[in-house]
């Protein structure tokens, strides 16, 4: 008996609270994206008397100017290519500064950990940016996103590194690799488990970030998804049905990545977790 | 993405990263008519705002068709507030800009960003009403966009009309017509703390009242000679709070009730009154069309029936940043703004819920019934003061905690006018007023 309770009973739990931490929220969500909005208004959790997802889907689409078409365009290009730099970057920087001593190590490792201790102000930023030309560009973005993000992904890639043998780094050198080879062919492949662990977390938070381009990134043209939800709530009047029906179309990109990357999602995690 | 062949992992990232690239280089571009000269006008977010400002900088450019004017939008509230200063900062405001006026005008520092338009030929269609709260120091810098409103006590009119009941002109009436209200089964006064902002009507929207008794509470404030606590006509709105919590007149859920959960009840006739400010005309003209015009306005009232003010409040300004390069297209469109065909233009766009601020516009007749309420009192300057916010700049952030608490039973209504005047004075510190250190 209490061995069934225990297979069954802690299984059971587990399920009823993954639908009331995560499945109750997205249905309430979407029951709201699908009212009408004097109904939408009362923020019940109940079934919609009156349906109008077609009418809610093409009034936030074509919301000024399809603004949410162009905001997904730049939010993907965003989020693509900040991932990518960093990943790349990250691990290339991770690696060398495992890998080869110098005196130069502790001041680097500082600089790394202050960039995870130090706030960022908004407004010198906007100066640098304005000094390099980059300010109000997609480009300029990108890189706030990549400084913010790589200290992070320095330490999870370091910490990596450090389980991988340096054997193989010697062999690789005495079979005549050269060292960008050395990186890219026997080293990068290695960390596949630790890459995809910084390729979910970056990408989320890059893809929900939402303070960076409301200040660095102004303009319409330049709106991330994230900043599209304005188009909907304000102090006096908020469209609860169109804002909801907004926040579960940019909530669907990260839900199939998931889907589809689960398995490899999972393994990753889990292997940043016990290895870094 | 794959992930088995491992080779083909950096020729992946590669080609990615590359291809993202060129696609980045493609959008930072921008389409543009070469003849037409495009200025930009940063508005906030509302529904309302974007579709008066698009339909504005439509009209504006069928009668200039050389000038474009895109809109941005922003956040409302401190986000908002940070986005203008910090764009204002940065010397990157938008073309033109749309922000409020009074206390928050004053804080973005506008003898040293903004282009004075005292001597503009436009400005002479400006009400007078308008030109102080957009004034600092000599110069005049902002045209009025949107209209007037009022933080009054919007009304279902059927359920007076069921109970008899007239339009209350003191306070004691209305806790008269209150009971009445009350005793019929009906909640008496809408309440929603869920919203927090919403429950400082009482006391800010009862402002009229007080400069009525004392015309000079606003100066003797900023100079520090006056107090919530201590004036006997600015602790009503606090008294009158505690009084109608104490009475039991809200409705049962005030606690939990929200600011479009408040508007239902009172489009529906599930409560009878709600102080609220009349910026939510717009969306109950939105949601509940077929209701509008059972909703009517009153001031909150005060002690003497025979004056009976309403309490207003200014439309926002548009102002010209001294950043911009296109200062001779900014200044046409705010001439055109501050015409009667800018009004206008608003008018067809979103109705007119309030009075304009500009010379010569006129409503048309059909507008909202809580409208033709109000007009009376813009009308009459001695009818109506603007709220204390426009003409001090002294305004404590925690005043809707403060009168949640008030009006919850929770603090009485002297702790709380107190307990306002504390967290004003750190406020007034702040801004380095003279008389507060």
């Amino acid at each position: 008996m209490t061995a069934a309770i225990k297979r069954y009973g802690v299984g059971i739990l587990a399920i009823a609270v993954t639908f009331v931490v995560f499945v109750v929220p997205l249905l309430f969500m979407a029951l709201i994206a699908v009212k009408d909005r004097r109904e939408a208004n009362r923020l019940e959790f109940s079934w919609p008397t009156n349906f109008s997802f077609v009418e809610n889907f093409q009034e936030v689409l074509s919301a000024r100017k399809f603004m949410l078409v162009t905001a997904f365009i730049n939010s993907t290009i965003l989020t693509v290519v900040s991932v990518a730099i960093l990943v790349i970057l990250a691990a290339m920087v991770a690696w060398v500064l495992q890998r080869r001593r110098s005196r130069w190590n502790p001041l680097i490792n500082f600089l790394i950990l202050a960039g995870l201790i130090i706030p960022p102000a908004v407004i010198p930023t906007i100066w640098v940016l304005q000094g390099l030309g980059l300010f109000k560009t997609l480009t300029g973005l990108i890189f706030i996103e990549v400084a913010f993000g790589i200290s992070f992904c320095i330490l999870l890639f370091r910490a990596f590194i450090s389980s991988i043998p340096k054997e193989l780094d010697e062999a690789a050198v005495i079979d005549g690799c050269g060292p960008i080879r050395l990186f890219f062919r026997v080293v990068f492949p290695l960390l596949k488990s630790v890459i995809v662990t910084v390729i979910v977390v970056q990408s989320v938070s890059i893809f929900n970030t939402f303070q960076n381009p409301l200040y660095f990134l102004p303009g319409d043209a330049n709106a991330t998804v994230q900043l599209t939800l304005f188009n909907f709530q304000s102090q006096f009047t908020t469209a609860y049905n169109l804002l909801f029906m907004n926040i579960l179309l940019i909530t669907i990109p990260p839900l199939v990545m998931y889907l589809f990357f689960n398995r490899q999602i999972v393994a990753g995690m889990t292997a940043g977790a016990v290895k870094g | 993405m794959i992930f088995t062949p491992k080779r083909r992992w950096p020729a992946i990232a590669g080609s990615v990263t590359a291809a993202a690239l060129v696609l980045t280089g493609c959008s930072a571009g921008g389409g543009g008519n070469s003849d037409a000269k495009t200025i930009t006008w940063l508005v906030d977010n509302t529904e309302n705002t974007i579709t008066y400002a698009e339909k504005l900088a439509e009209d504006f450019n069928a009668a200039n068709p050389d000038i474009r004017v895109e809109i941005e939008t922003r956040p409302q509230g401190g986000d908002g507030d940070n986005i203008v200063k910090t764009r204002l900062a940065t010397g990157d405001m938008a073309d033109v800009f749309s922000y409020n006026t009074g206390s928050l005008f004053q804080q973005i520092n506008p003898e040293q960003n903004l282009v004075p338009l005292t001597g503009e030929p436009y400005m002479d269609n400006v009400s007078d009403s308008f030109k102080p709260v957009v004034a600092a120091g000599d110069d005049v810098y902002g045209v009025p966009v949107g209209t007037g409103s009022a933080g009054a006590v919007l009304y279902n009119k059927k359920v007076f009309e069921e109970l008899g009941l007239s339009v209350p002109k003191t306070w004691e009436e209305f806790m008269e017509n209150s009971r009445k209200i009350k005793d019929s089964g009906t909640a008496a006064i809408i309440q929603s703390y869920q919203t927090t902002w919403t429950s400082q009507l009482f006391v800010l929207g009862d402002f009229a009242n007080v400069a009525a008794a004392n015309p000079t509470f606003a100066e003797d404030y900023t100079a520090n000679k006056v107090k919530y606590a201590t004036d006997p006509a600015a602790i009503k709105g606090f008294e009158h709070l505690e009084e109608a919590y104490k009475a039991g007149l809200f409705n049962e859920d005030f606690a939990s009730t929200t600011y479009p959960q408040a508007l239902e009840k009172l489009a529906n006739g599930d409560g009878a009154q709600y102080p609220i400010l009349s910026f939510a005309l717009p969306e109950l003209k939105v949601s509940y069309p077929d209701q509008l015009n059972d909703i009517g306005l009153f001031p909150l009232p005060g002690d003497d029936p025979a004056k009976n003010p309403l309490t207003i409040w200014l439309p926002g300004g548009v102002y010209l940043p001294k950043s911009t390069e296109n200062v001779e297209e900014a200044k046409k469109f705010l001439a055109f703004i501050a015409s009667t065909e800018g009004c206008d233009s608003q008018t067809e766009a979103v109705g007119a819920n309030g009075p304009y601020l500009v010379e010569g516009c006129d409503l048309p007749d059909d507008v909202p019934t809580a409208v033709k309420d109000m007009l009376p009192f813009f009308d009459d300057e001695t009818r109506n003061s603007p709220a204390l916010e426009f003409l001090s700049p002294v305004k404590g952030p925690a005043l809707e905690q403060i009168t949640v608490e008030v009006g919850s039973g929770i603090r009485s209504a002297k702790d709380g006018a107190a307990l306002y005047d504390a967290d004003v004075t750190k406020q007034a510190k702040q801004l380095n007023l003279p008389g507060w250190n």
